[in-house]
């Protein structure tokens, strides 16, 4: 069983995931993320990144085996609690999943409002982020009427606009040009130094050759960790 | 103007845009126009009885029945004789302020809703009726009074109208249960309406939820949405109540005064009685507004 470190922002300890009575799609995952880490997820069409991913955003609990996040079990964290947790991870949908009916600049200020953060400060923060991600000029137009990587882009804002301590992202160069793409890894770079912890799902080798950093890899249901410069497989993660 | 300025901020739960919208405001509205109507007649009861128990809280009435002697006019001259004794008494009576034999045109008047105006009061044998006016904090024992009235004349009887007054208030009560459990009823229909609809709701609004949830959303900043939308929904379906309301209990209140008798021409709604048929949108907005925080709060405890 892996010990619960305060190192570690999240912890996965024989988990497993089924939906209703189906068979499993993850089994006997250990993990263990260090603060300040940075890692890629890769793994087939369904080999379970997007669950492994929603696990980590406590968008669902696992059918067997305990989580930790930031040091907690969330078996048995109380609502408000998993609210709290959840504040402090910026998560980039491969499918955006933003509220099409709100501008670009609402989607980007919903997780400064939701902790009820002055207006003000959320104006100043927002257009700073959208200038960021060069959609200034689309700041106050609706989310349904953005090009895919338009949206990409407020889907990433809106994911780093708390400054979060972990940053889950799924595809997320998967929608814009390799200008935008280099642009959007600098950004996950530059959290990642000052202390984000970033996973990033994706299928692109040249982000994994371009950037140097651990690869989580799923296969056959199981995670098995590859590091940079030695790409044989180390087993499971073991802490 | 900058465009900042004359972009408002919009809600991410598209409620406005629900068609269940229209049917809440509909249903409130026509919850509280019964309730408006309902709660306008129990207040006239409250009033009704408050006015009958003002009104013989300082009198009493003593009858003096006929004598049964065969001869007519004999008959009613021992009828008359006891009628003066009983007066004399009755103004001995400490706490006594007023004694005054109805007359006969009086008591005529009494009877032509039944006899017609052509009758000869003399010539029917009716008891005569004592109107006495009492001092209310004389404390006056009234079965004593009883007594001593039937030493004085046997023919006397006392009426105090607690008798007929208790029947009535028990009638009145009656109608009071009756018109609270409507009520309740209207309060629990609006209350199930807006339940249901909460939870329609949620349900078309599940994806939004879930964007909030993962972005760390608290139960609370959701069901705020909701209460303030159904508050509105409360408020103005109320107001619409309230509208058709108004006239309709004026209208009542017409036909209630047209009927003979004198009993229910006394019913009147006081202003704070208005205050309250007034108020009734608020409360619709209260029930809404708790209805949804609740239903909002425990349904979304079933997510993660």
């Amino acid at each position: 069983m892996i010990k619960s470190s305060p190192n570690n922002i999240i912890e996965m300890n024989n988990v497993g995931i089924r939906y209703d009575q189906g068979p499993e799609i993850l089994s006997n995952i250990k993990l263990a993320l260090p603060k300040g880490s940075f890692h890629f997820l890769t793994g087939q069409s369904g080999a379970g990144k997007t669950s492994l991913l929603s696990l980590m955003y406590l968008a669902q609990k696992p059918s067997r085996g305990d989580i930790s996040i930031f040091g907690h079990n969330i078996n048995f964290a109380n609502h408000n609690q998993l609210a709290s947790f959840r504040r402090r991870i910026g998560v980039v949908f491969q499918d955006f999943r933003l509220l099409e009916h709100l501008s670009a600049f609402d989607n980007v200020a919903l997780p400064l409002r939701v902790c009820d953060m002055d207006e003000r400060e959320i104006r100043k923060r927002v257009t700073e982020f959208l200038t960021w991600v060069e959609l200034d000029h689309h700041m106050y137009d609706k989310a349904s009427t953005l090009s895919g990587g338009e949206k990409q882009r407020v889907a990433i804002a809106r994911a780093v606009i708390n400054r979060p301590d972990i940053l889950l992202a799924d595809e997320p160069t998967g929608n814009v040009d390799n200008i935008i793409a280099g642009k959007l890894m600098k950004l996950f770079v530059e959290l990642n130094k000052i202390g984000t912890t970033v996973v990033i799902a994706t299928h692109s080798d040249k982000i994994i050759n371009d950037f140097k950093y651990p690869r989580l890899h799923l296969q056959n249901r199981a995670l098995h960790i590859y590091y940079p410069n030695n790409n044989s497989a180390l087993g499971d993660i073991n802490v | 103007m900058s465009k900042q300025q004359i972009v408002p901020r919009k809600q991410e739960l598209q409620l406005k845009n629900e068609n269940t919208g229209l049917f809440l405001q509909v249903i409130i509205s026509i919850a509280v126009f019964i309730f408006a109507i309902t709660l306008s007649g129990v207040l006239a009861v409250n009033s009704m009885i408050g006015n009958w128990n003002r009104s013989i809280l300082g009198s009493l009435t003593v009858q003096v029945i006929p004598s049964q002697n065969p001869n007519q006019e004999k008959a009613l001259s021992e009828t008359l004789a006891h009628q003066e004794k009983v007066v004399d008494f009755l103004r001995s009576v400490n706490g006594v302020l007023k004694v005054t034999p109805l007359t006969n045109e009086q008591l005529g008047e009494l009877l032509t809703p039944w006899l017609g105006d052509d009758i000869s009061i003399n010539e029917l044998p009716v008891p005569r009726i004592i109107d006495v006016k009492i001092d209310s904090d004389a404390n006056i024992n009234f079965s004593q009074l009883s007594k001593d009235l039937n030493n004085v004349s046997p023919l006397a009887s006392l009426d105090n109208h607690k008798l007929w007054l208790n029947k009535l208030i028990a009638f009145a009560d009656g109608l009071k249960m009756i018109a609270t459990t409507i009520l309740l009823l209207v309060s629990l229909i609006t209350s199930g309406a807006i339940f249901y609809t909460t939870k329609m709701s949620l349900g078309l609004q599940r994806g939004v939820i879930e964007i909030l949830h993962i972005i760390g959303a608290k139960d609370t900043y959701i069901a705020q949405q909701y209460a303030r939308h159904m508050g509105a929904l409360g408020f103005i379906g109320g107001l619409g109540g309230i509208v058709f309301a108004i006239p309709a209990i004026f209208f009542i209140g017409n036909l209630a005064s047209a009927i003979e008798g004198g009993i229910i021409s006394e019913t009147s709604l006081s202003i704070s009685d208005w205050i309250t048929i007034l108020s009734l949108p608020i409360f619709a907005m209260i029930i809404a507004i708790t209805t949804a925080y609740y239903t909002v709060k425990q349904t979304l405890k079933k997510m993660l």
